[in-house]
């Protein structure tokens, strides 16, 4: 008995010496900063005695109703909404599509097109941030584009006026209508519109009209900028295409793996029978891969909860917010400015809150619409 | 023979010991990193004050960023500050201020000493606790027109002083493809500090700022709220272009280079974007070019302004002495000389040489290039200044100045609407120092 007791005081010592490091690791790492994020934000924490604050207590959950309260934080919670659905809805099934697409040799080449799409996929974040900032810049490429057709119908528009008044014959009519062309945003440049465009007008007697027509359109001209992308909602378009773009690869490689997990004499005998492709696809394909479908929507979800890099490069949140997201939101209020802890781990915990109701409620729909994998 | 031999011995070493006595040792905490310009020049500064100085010993703390001041809080909080250290004058070095933990340099250093620096680096009112606990090696003007002469001289405008002159050169610049004005606002603190922040003291005055932090003014009165049309009313005239509100801080000083705006508004920092790139040797605008072809001026006048003349401005960076040193003692004696080695001539030529900052000492003379040198023209010719909006506020309230701002270049919100928003953070704000 006394050895039966002395082994067993043996076996657990041998085994906490074993577990002990990587407990401590994770506890350190994992488990302790988790308490401490809860701790915070039920707290005052204002930098403590340490950094010129007073001493914190308990605060309740000021912090979690001062989020709430803030019109900023449902504003970045209906963006991250936005990053889930296309994540979801969008960069699933197009891997999804792409992925049958390849495994079931639809198109000539499928390594190289397997290729090009996980491309993005391993890009430095970053700098598909400021790529895809740059391109949509007002001085950007597509802005470039844009500006050339926009200036192109104004000159033809111009000429029309100019041949109508027989040439370089400058008339407060045709000053009336070059300014009614313009748009009403370019009187304002002038104090008296129609004299003052008149006498600039006249000022080119003797220019070449190429140089008349050229500076014009310089002036009238609106340069097209994409100021739509500052409305909320419509601003978020460019950075929901960049994560379509380049997250779609990575779950065309995750569904193109377990695809090959099928047996294919299944299907063969699915085609003998006559079964389309979309058949097969519905019946055989999409029931076999199930969880692994719900797998990447947990992933696709955890993941747009918790980007930041892509978005903060590419936007920075702005302009004047109007693209911020949880993290970003959670950043603000952590780093910059006057720092307030508290409300910047209401918010992480309120991220984690989120993600998990999302995720169980995939979870749920898998339980009651998801077919078996074999 | 021996006896005397040790006897000798024990009077050296008492000798010794006295020499000893008589060294004093500082702590200096600094503030700088290898990758800054003018890195080697103030190595050198501290080398040579310790060659010169063989009684003072300096134990010389350094770091940068965050860091620095995150270590400078500990030592506060442990009541171990270092001897001398470098301070900023308002809320970034907080608790120096509040808790008077350096010495008041007024009566440390005495007026003759500070006579020779510039009047508003002198004024304790532009530290936050209203007392002189350092002195400003600079002072930055955060709002400085940038002028491409040549290019309004060949467009047939003189300088502008007026903003009916800036709206008047908005048809002939624009039909040339320039810009009136550029000022870059994708960064959304540029616009506040480096233009609207004297637009409020020309409209409002710093009264008036004072009045809304002591509570007996709003922002939605009409002083915040006019200064805020002049703002929408620069975009409207087409003197500032909407795309700048899409346009990165770092993109614009070479657009305005290339000859795309006639006139740049920033910080008197951007000198240092211009000149001569030490590494590769190049510049943006050649040293040639700069002395001939642009200006360095104040912001035009405005309609309806009641502070003419001001522009916003805030004082840099600087030296402060440790209050707990003994009044008299060696020790303060040695901050002194450390502190006025700091800030002679020479030290500052140094720095003023490197474009570290134009020094508030006066009559510095270093070998910079032709923008640099206007600087301190600039600052002599421009002496009246206001606040900067992110000295004295709050962020929680100046970035939703920030974000209106950049609403009101998009025209995506009216004046009213984010002066009514700027107060409300405000009120959220105070609710929370309750």
């Amino acid at each position: 008995m006394l050895q039966r007791k002395h082994r067993g005081i043996e076996e657990g010592r041998a085994y906490w010496a074993m577990v002990l490091p990587a407990f401590l690791i994770y506890v350190l790492v994992m488990a302790f900063p988790i308490i401490l994020s809860v701790v915070l934000s039920l707290s005052n924490y204002d930098g403590g005695k340490m950094f010129g604050g007073d001493a914190w207590g308990f605060a309740g959950l000021k912090s979690y109703a001062q989020v709430f309260s803030d019109p900023l934080f449902w504003n970045a919670l209906k963006n991250n909404v936005y990053i889930v659905l296309i994540s979801v809805f969008g960069q699933l099934p197009l891997g999804f599509i792409f992925a049958y697409i390849i495994y079931r040799k639809l198109v000539k080449w499928p390594g190289f097109w397997q290729g090009v799409l996980y491309i993005p996929n391993i890009l430095s974040v970053i700098v598909v941030g400021l790529l895809w900032q740059t391109i949509f810049s007002p001085n950007g490429p597509i802005a470039e584009f844009m500006n050339t057709i926009a200036r192109a119908g104004f000159q033809s528009k111009l000429e029309t006026l100019f041949s109508g008044a027989g040439g370089f014959n400058i008339t407060d009519d045709l000053v009336r209508k070059m300014l009614n062309l313009a748009g009403p945003a370019a009187s304002q440049w002038f104090t008296d519109p129609v004299p003052e465009l008149k006498e600039l007008i006249l000022s080119y007697q003797g220019s070449p009209h190429a140089l008349l027509i050229n500076d014009l359109c310089n002036l009238f001209v609106q340069k097209w900028s994409p100021e739509f992308l500052s409305k909320p909602d419509i601003a978020m378009l460019p950075v929901l295409f960049v994560i379509l773009w380049m997250y779609t690869g990575m779950y065309l490689i995750l569904f193109l793996a377990n695809m090959q997990k099928i047996d294919t004499q299944i299907i063969e005998a699915a085609r003998i029978d006559g079964a389309t492709e979309w058949q097969v696809m519905r019946f055989i394909i999409v029931p076999a891969l199930s969880g692994t479908i719900v797998n990447s929507a947990i992933l696709a979800i955890s993941g747009s909860l918790s980007s930041f890099a892509l978005i903060f490069a590419m936007t920075g949140g702005g302009p004047s917010r109007v693209t911020e997201i949880l993290s970003i939101y959670m950043y603000n209020n952590a780093f910059l400015g006057r720092p307030n802890l508290p409300l910047a781990n209401a918010i992480s915990l309120i991220m984690v809150l989120v993600s998990f109701a999302l995720i169980g409620a995939t979870k749920a729909l898998e339980k009651r619409y998801g077919g078996k994998e074999e | 023979m021996k006896k005397l031999f040790i006897a000798v011995l024990i009077i050296a070493v008492a000798a010794a010991g006295g020499f000893a006595q008589e060294k004093v040792t500082l702590t200096v905490f600094n503030y700088q990193q290898a990758d800054q310009a003018g890195y080697a020049e103030d190595v050198a500064i501290w080398q040579k004050f310790q060659q010169d100085n063989p009684d003072i010993t300096l134990n010389i703390e350094v770091l940068f960023n965050d860091p620095y001041h995150q270590k400078l809080q500990a030592y506060a909080a442990a009541g171990t500050m270092p001897d001398v250290f470098y301070v900023w004058p308002g809320a970034r070095s907080a608790v120096i201020h509040e808790k008077k933990l350096a010495k008041d340099l007024n009566q440390l250093l005495g007026a003759a000493y500070l006579k020779d620096f510039s009047a508003a680096a002198t004024n304790p009112a532009n530290q936050l606790g209203k007392y002189m606990a350092m002195l400003p090696q600079s002072f930055t003007y955060t709002s400085v027109m940038y002028v491409n002469k040549k290019l309004l001289a060949d467009n047939g405008f003189a300088l502008p002083k007026s903003y009916a002159d800036l709206k008047k050169m908005v048809p002939k610049l624009k039909a040339k493809g320039v810009a009136v004005a550029m000022l870059p606002n994708k960064d959304a603190w540029p616009m506040q500090s480096c233009l609207f922040s004297t637009v409020v003291g020309r409209m409002a005055g710093d009264d008036f700022m004072d009045a809304i932090l002591a509570g007996k003014a709003r922002f939605t009165d009409k002083p915040f709220v006019s200064a805020l049309e002049v703002i929408a009313n620069m975009y409207k005239d087409g003197i500032l272009s909407r795309e700048d509100v899409q346009v990165g801080y770092g993109e614009a000083a070479g657009m305005f280079a290339s000859g795309k705006a006639a006139i740049y508004i920033d910080g008197d920092w951007r000198v240092g974007a211009y000149i001569t790139d030490k590494a590769s040797g190049k510049a943006l605008i050649a040293p040639g070019a700069q002395e001939s072809d642009y200006a360095l001026l104040p912001f035009v006048s405005i309609p309806g302004e009641k502070n003419p003349g001001v522009l916003s401005a805030v004082a840099g960076t600087g030296w402060a002495v440790s209050a707990s040193i003994p009044a008299g003692s060696a020790k303060e004696k040695a901050a002194v000389k450390l502190i006025k080695y700091l800030y002679s001539p020479e030290v500052q030529a140094i720095r003023f040489g490197t474009g570290a900052y134009v020094p508030t000492r006066k009559g510095v003379k270093a070998a910079v290039e032709p923008l640099v040198a206007k600087v301190p023209l600039f600052y002599a010719d421009n002496s009246k200044t206001c606040y900067v909006i992110d000295g004295v506020l709050d962020p929680a309230v100046y970035n939703v100045i920030n974000d209106g701002l950049i609403a009101i270049g998009l025209g995506t919100k009216a004046p009213a609407v984010v002066a009514a928003e700027v107060q409300r953070a405000y009120e959220t704000w105070k609710s929370t120092k309750k």
